[in-house]
C-alpha cells in the first residue's frame, strides 16, 4: 500500500502512449531482474504477496553483542586486594547505606539532611559575620571580653592571699605584703561585681568603675590605691609601723565590702 | 591569719546594699622629690595659654610633657583648629629665641639650615645660619615641602647639630621643633618620611572643639577678645628654668616591671599582623621619657602604667605603618595601638 502512489504516478506518466504496447520502465525492469538480497530494500512486492519479515544477519548480531557499548549490565568491580583500611571502610559504608537510600523514604531523608546542613551552614556564617553570641539565649552568662593576654605570673582568682601575705610579713617584706593586700581588695571588688577585673585595666580605671558602682567606697579606695602606687611603683620603703597602719585600712575596707550587696560594674 | 576577710568568710557581716564607707583612710606616703617648683612653673604656662586657647586640656598637657621630655611635637589637624596658634602661644611662654618656617613646595634645604657665603674681602666662606637656629622652631605645614627638604631636618632633630661644609654647628639648648601639618589626604601635601616621623616624640591630633567650647570661642571673638591674642601671653619660663625642670624629670623613678611593660607594648607592634612596620627602640625610649615627664607633671616622682597607657598612642601612632589590607579596611594606627595596649597585662 505504501507504494501505491508511486504506481499511480507511473501509470499517469505512461498514459499518452496507452495505445502502444505496454512498456515497463527501465528502473522497474532492473529491479525485477536484480537477485534477491535481504540486506537491501526489496523490490516492490505484488499487492497480494505476503509480507516478508526481515531478520538481521546473525553474524552482524554476534559482532554487536561483543561490543562493550551494548553491554548494559552493571559490573561491580571487586575491591582491589590491596585496598587500604579506609577504602574498605568507605566501601562497606556505601554498600550498607545503598539499600536504605534507594527507598522513597531514604531519598526524602537524604534530601532533607542535605538541605538542613546547607541551611545550618548559612545561619552559622551569618551569625559569625554579625558576631552574635547565641549561647546567651540559653541563659549562659556573658563572656568576658576575650583578649589574647600574655599570661602573667599571678592570677588573683587563684592566689591564696592570707598565706601569701603571712609569708611576706614573716620575711619582713612589707612592700610585697601591701601589694598583696591591694590585689586582695581588687579581687573582693571583682567578686562583689563592683568592678570588672581585666588584666589590661589600670588602677585609675577601677577607680572610675567604683565611682559609678559604689560611690561611697571611692575615696577610701583612692587613698589605698595611692598608697599602693607609692610603695610599689614608687619603690618607697615601708616601715613596720606604716605597714600596720595601711594594712589596717585595707582590712577595714575589705570587711565593709563583705557586708555590701553585689553591685553591677559600670564601664570605665 | 587575720587577713582572711574575704566575702563569705567568718568575718563577713550581714549583707546590706552598699553600706557607706564612713571611716576615711589616713593619707600615707609622700613624694621624695619636691616637685612644687615644676608644678608651679608648668601651671603658669598653662594659665598663659589658657587665656587664648579654649579647652584642649589634653593637648596642653601633652605639649608640656614634650617640653619637659626634650622632645619634638608634630601637630596634625584639619585647617582652622588652632594648631599654629597653639604652637606660637607655647613658644611665647618661653623666654627663648623663636623662629618660624613656612614650608612650601619650592623650599630648599639651605633655606632651612643656612648656607656658606663667599666673602671676597677675606677670601673665605662664612656660614650664615638658617632659621632652624633657634630654641623653639615652629615649622608650619611641614608636609607641604618635598622629601628633599624634609631630610634636611634629620640630623638637627636627632643630634641637635647641623653639619655644613664639614663643620658641625651645635644647637643651643633647649631646641624644640613644633611642626604642624594637615592630614595627608589634603591637596598639595606630601607624606613625611618614616625616618623623620620617628624623630618626633609625639604626634598629636588636634580635634574640633566641643559645642560648649565653640560657643566660648565665639563669645570671646564677639567681645573683641580675638583681635591680638598673642599680646596677652607673657614669657614665664626661661631656658635655665626649663633645664632645671628637665633635670628633675630625668631623676624620676621607673620600676623594673614598668620598664618591661613599655618594652612589651613596643615589642607587640613588631609582631602585630595588622602592621607592616613596627616601632623602633627609639619609640621605647620616647615612651619612657614621655612617661617620666608626664608623671612629674601630675605630681609624682615615679612612673605608673597609667602614664604609659596615656602616652602610647601619641608616641606610637606615627611610628607604625598599617598593612595595605588594614588601610583598605579603614583601620587606623590608633585602633591598633589600643588593641596592643589591651593585650598587654598591666604590671601590678
Amino acid at each position: 500500500m505504501r507504494h501505491l502512489p508511486l504506481l499511480l504516478l507511473l501509470t499517469l506518466a505512461a498514459s499518452p502512449v496507452l495505445a502502444a504496447p505496454p512498456q515497463v520502465p527501465l528502473v522497474l525492469r532492473r529491479l525485477a531482474q536484480a537477485p534477491a538480497d535481504t540486506t537491501m530494500a526489496p523490490a516492490l512486492p505484488p499487492a497480494a504477496a505476503p509480507a516478508v519479515v526481515r531478520r538481521p544477519a546473525a553474524a552482524h548480531l554476534r559482532e554487536l553483542r561483543g561490543q562493550r557499548e551494548f553491554d548494559y549490565r552493571e559490573v561491580v568491580a571487586d575491591e582491589p586486594a590491596q585496598a587500604s583500611l579506609w577504602q574498605r571502610l568507605l566501601g562497606w559504608l556505601l554498600r550498607s547505606l545503598a539499600p536504605l537510600l534507594d527507598t522513597k523514604g531514604g531519598r526524602i531523608a537524604w534530601k532533607g539532611l542535605f538541605y538542613g546542613l546547607m541551611a545550618a551552614g548559612l545561619v552559622f556564617a551569618v551569625l559569625k559575620f554579625l558576631q552574635v553570641d547565641i549561647t546567651r539565649a540559653f541563659g549562659r552568662t556573658s563572656r568576658r571580653v576575650p583578649l589574647a593576654y600574655e599570661a602573667g605570673q599571678e592570677n588573683i582568682h587563684e592566689l591564696d592571699f592570707p598565706a601569701a601575705i603571712a609569708e611576706a610579713e614573716a620575711t619582713g617584706n612589707h612592700r610585697l605584703a601591701l601589694r598583696l593586700g591591694y590585689l586582695q581588695l581588687l579581687k573582693q571588688f571583682t567578686d562583689r561585681d563592683f568592678i570588672a577585673w581585666q588584666p589590661d585595666k589600670t588602677n585609675q580605671a577601677y577607680l572610675h568603675e567604683l565611682a559609678a558602682s559604689y560611690p561611697s567606697a571611692r575615696p577610701a579606695f583612692a587613698e589605698l590605691t595611692r598608697q599602693f602606687e607609692y610603695s610599689w611603683y614608687g619603690e618607697l620603703a615601708v616601715s613596720p609601723d606604716l605597714y600596720q597602719r595601711v594594712r589596717a585600712d585595707q582590712r577595714r575596707l575589705g570587711q565593709q565590702l563583705g557586708a555590701a550587696a553585689p553591685g553591677r560594674p559600670q564601664p570605665a | 591569719m587575720e587577713d582572711n576577710f574575704l566575702p563569705g568568710s567568718q568575718e563577713t557581716l550581714a549583707t546590706s546594699p552598699t553600706p557607706s564607707i564612713d571611716a576615711p583612710v589616713e593619707p600615707a606616703f609622700a613624694p621624695r622629690t619636691d616637685l612644687a617648683q615644676l608644678t608651679a612653673r608648668t601651671e603658669a604656662v598653662r594659665q598663659q595659654i589658657g587665656q587664648v586657647i579654649v579647652g584642649q586640656q589634653d593637648l596642653l598637657e601633652l605639649l608640656l610633657t614634650a617640653l619637659l621630655a626634650d622632645g619634638h611635637v608634630l601637630l596634625e589637624g584639619v585647617p582652622g583648629v588652632a594648631k599654629t596658634l597653639t604652637a606660637k602661644l607655647l613658644a611665647r611662654t618661653l623666654d627663648v629665641p623663636f623662629s618660624r618656617i613656612q614650608f612650601t613646595p619650592d623650599l630648599m634645604p639651605a633655606d632651612v639650615l643656612g648656607t656658606s657665603v663667599f666673602r671676597p674681602a677675606q677670601g673665605d666662606f662664612e656660614f650664615r645660619p638658617g632659621p632652624i637656629f633657634a630654641s623653639v622652631v615652629l615649622i608650619d605645614e611641614i608636609n607641604r615641602a618635598p622629601a628633599k627638604t624634609q631630610s634636611a631636618l634629620f640630623e638637627v632633630m636627632e643630634e641637635r647639630t647641623v653639619t655644613q661644609d664639614g663643620t658641625a654647628h651645635r644647637m643651643d639648648s633647649p631646641f624644640v621643633v613644633l611642626a604642624t601639618q594637615n592630614p595627608v589626604e589634603q591637596e598639595g601635601t606630601y607624606r613625611l618620611p618614616e625616618a623623620q616621623l620617628d624623630r618626633f616624640l609625639f604626634k598629636l591630633n588636634v580635634g574640633y572643639p566641643t559645642l560648649a567650647e565653640e560657643i566660648q570661642i565665639l563669645q570671646g571673638h564677639h567681645s573683641g577678645f580675638g583681635g591680638t591674642p598673642l599680646e596677652k601671653v607673657q614669657a614665664v619660663l626661661t631656658a635655665q628654668d626649663l633645664a632645671a625642670l628637665r633635670q628633675q624629670v630625668g631623676q624620676q623613678r621607673v620600676e623594673a616591671n614598668v620598664l618591661e611593660y613599655i618594652a612589651k607594648i613596643v615589642g607587640q607592634t613588631r609582631a602585630h599582623k595588622a602592621l607592616y612596620l613596627g616601632a623602633s627602640p627609639r619609640a621605647s625610649i620616647a615612651l619612657l621619657n614621655g612617661a617620666k615627664a608626664l608623671a612629674a607633671l601630675r605630681g609624682r616622682d615615679f612612673v605608673t602604667p597609667e602614664d604609659v597607657q596615656f602616652l602610647a598612642a601619641p608616641v606610637l601612632r606615627h611610628r607604625i605603618m598599617l598593612t595595605p589590607e588594614r588601610e583598605m579596611e579603614g583601620g587606623t594606627a590608633d585602633d591598633v595601638v589600643k588593641q596592643i595596649v589591651q593585650s598587654v597585662e598591666v604590671p601590678r
